[in-house]
């Protein structure tokens, strides 16, 4: 038993712990063992010497003079837990209410959870009876900018007004753009007929 | 003596400037080949608004030396560009599948890249500018760099190998992103892909002709400015698709970059100019005097304005219909 003491802490110090029982086991008893924390101390203070690692000035007893320093100091006065029986009928009751209420909760999960689905329906079918609104690709940006108009009044109806020209005007843009590419590929067969060269008809003034 | 090492220094400048773009030229002479003459499968993904669209490009030659290629869309509703020898058609979701007789395919690749760039040497300088490294492989950064302010720069990344696309982009003058197409797989081939040969005997939709009356040329107004270099491509009378409505219309070109002019009638009397960018491409609307003036390009909106503003209406035959 001894001998494997010794060897948790020399596993210790080399910093190589096992995670089974027995390990745990023997340091608990080291920690409480002042033979086998000498040990420990001595290990530490072998390794130093043969990793040549070894302070000027050598001391043993730090870890003494820190717990006298400890000792010194004032005792904090924390409330003891008292009452530790009523504690645990406290305990005990309040694990019967939440066995009590886990179903309840469970279905309020589920409940919440179905009404999000609704919600979400809804909002889908929405977003679905607006399809036709032409898909926003592009970003408008007007030259120079126009005034906003202030009064509260005016609002509701410009809105509208606004959203519908703005509708409008994308649908303008990309008719515009569609052609555009669609001029281009039929426009191809000009350039062809004159043996791939650009034409150089020059700009016709009428 | 010190004015002959400045003269000395200046010489040696821009004869290296003059090599540069030598070089930048050559590099632009052997993309086009590439373009035309390997046998590759590619994708790439085109970014701009926060958007990514994905691609795949397949180009071959067949044993009679006709060139395939496919481009297709691999996101959303199908979006297939399909071309076999001078007969390019297009599948879309808008349209009943249509054929162009034509060699040029008009997509997110510019037509030009594949033709001759000296064309467009008049309003861009061509300069070589590094190396990088792109899609994993090293490559070769050339710029096209717009003489004016009135246009966007191309930067495009060039395979050190093959001399093909791994990357390009709209960028402008002051260096802000506007739009980039980047490669994310090439493979080179000995052969023609399997897709292509699928689609060498598929059979494509019927050609239709552009009828000639329907190109008229006779406008009652005309453009009075364009960048250097801007000609115009056609002239004719539609109605947009989507809305149904109207239009006079002009397409000029730079030979990289497509301006369209649209001009209506509008219940509206006078509207201030709105723009929206998409990508690079902007769409600037303004109605003026009761007519509707329209610019989409690839330009910048300054440069739309410009032309929108200079649009004179020639007054003794205003013919509205």
């Amino acid at each position: 038993m001894s001998e494997s003491k010794f060897e948790t802490v020399s596993s210790c110090v080399d910093n190589y712990q096992q995670n089974d029982a027995a390990f745990d086991d023997n340091f608990d008893e080291i920690c409480k063992d002042s033979h086998l924390s000498d040990t420990w101390e001595r290990y530490h203070l072998m390794g130093d010497i043969i990793r040549n690692d070894v302070p000027a000035s050598l001391q043993f007893d730090l870890s003494a003079q820190i717990a006298a320093a400890i000792d010194s100091e004032p005792t904090i006065l924390a409330p003891k837990v008292a009452a530790i029986k009523s504690n645990s009928f406290v305990k005990e009751l309040r694990g019967r209410v939440v066995q009590f209420a886990k179903p309840f909760g469970q279905i309020a999960i589920a409940a919440s959870a179905a009404g999000i689905m609704v919600l979400s329906v809804q909002q889908t079918n929405v977003a679905k009876n607006d399809t036709n609104v032409p898909q926003q690709i592009i970003q408008t940006n007007p030259f120079g900018g126009s005034a906003e108009p202030v009064s509260f009044n005016y609002q509701q109806a410009d809105r509208k007004s606004q959203k519908q020209a703005y509708i409008q005007q994308q649908r303008r843009f990309q008719a515009l753009l569609s052609d555009h590419h669609q001029q281009i590929k039929l426009n191809a067969t000009s350039i062809d007929n004159e043996n791939n060269v650009l034409p150089e008809k020059g700009e016709k003034p009428e | 003596m010190r004015t002959l090492i400045v003269l000395l220094l200046l010489s040696a400048t821009t004869s290296a400037i003059a090599t540069e773009n030598e070089q930048a030229a050559s590099w632009l002479k052997k993309l086009s080949l590439s373009l035309k003459q390997l046998n590759f499968s590619t994708s790439f993904v085109v970014v701009k608004n926060n958007q990514a669209e994905p691609y795949h490009w397949f180009h071959g030659i067949n044993e009679n030396g006709k060139e395939l290629e496919i481009i297709s869309l691999l996101n959303g509703p199908r979006r297939d560009v399909l071309r076999k020898g001078g007969v390019v058609s297009y599948i879309e979701p808008e349209l009943p599948p249509y054929s162009i007789s034509t060699q040029q395919i008009m997509g997110p690749i510019p037509a030009i890249f594949r033709g001759d760039m000296s064309l467009i040497s008049a309003s861009y300088d061509f300069i070589s500018v590094g190396r990088s490294r792109v899609l994993g492989r090293p490559a070769q950064l050339i710029r096209i760099v717009s003489k004016d302010q009135h246009r966007f720069g191309y930067w495009l990344w060039l395979d050190q190998e093959s001399s093909l696309l791994l990357k390009f982009a709209l960028i402008t003058r002051t260096g802000q992103l506007l739009e980039q197409v980047q490669f994310t797989h090439l493979e080179i081939t000995k052969n023609a892909s399997e897709n292509l040969q699928q689609l060498e005997t598929a059979e494509l939709p019927k050609i239709s002709e552009v009828s000639k009356s329907f190109q008229e040329n006779d406008m009652a107004w005309q453009v009075d400015w364009l960048p250097n270099g801007f000609k115009k491509i056609k002239a004719n009378r539609h109605r947009i698709s989507s809305t149904k409505q109207p239009v006079e219309f002009m397409l000029f070109s730079d030979g990289l970059v497509n301006v369209s002019v649209y001009i209506n009638k509008s219940i509206d009397k006078e509207r201030a100019v709105e723009y929206v960018m998409d990508g690079a491409t902007v769409v600037l609307n303004q109605v003026k005097k009761g007519f509707e003036v329209s610019v989409v390009g690839k330009i910048p909106s300054k440069t739309a304005k410009a032309i929108a503003d200079s649009i004179i209406l020639l007054p003794p035959t205003i013919k509205n219909d």
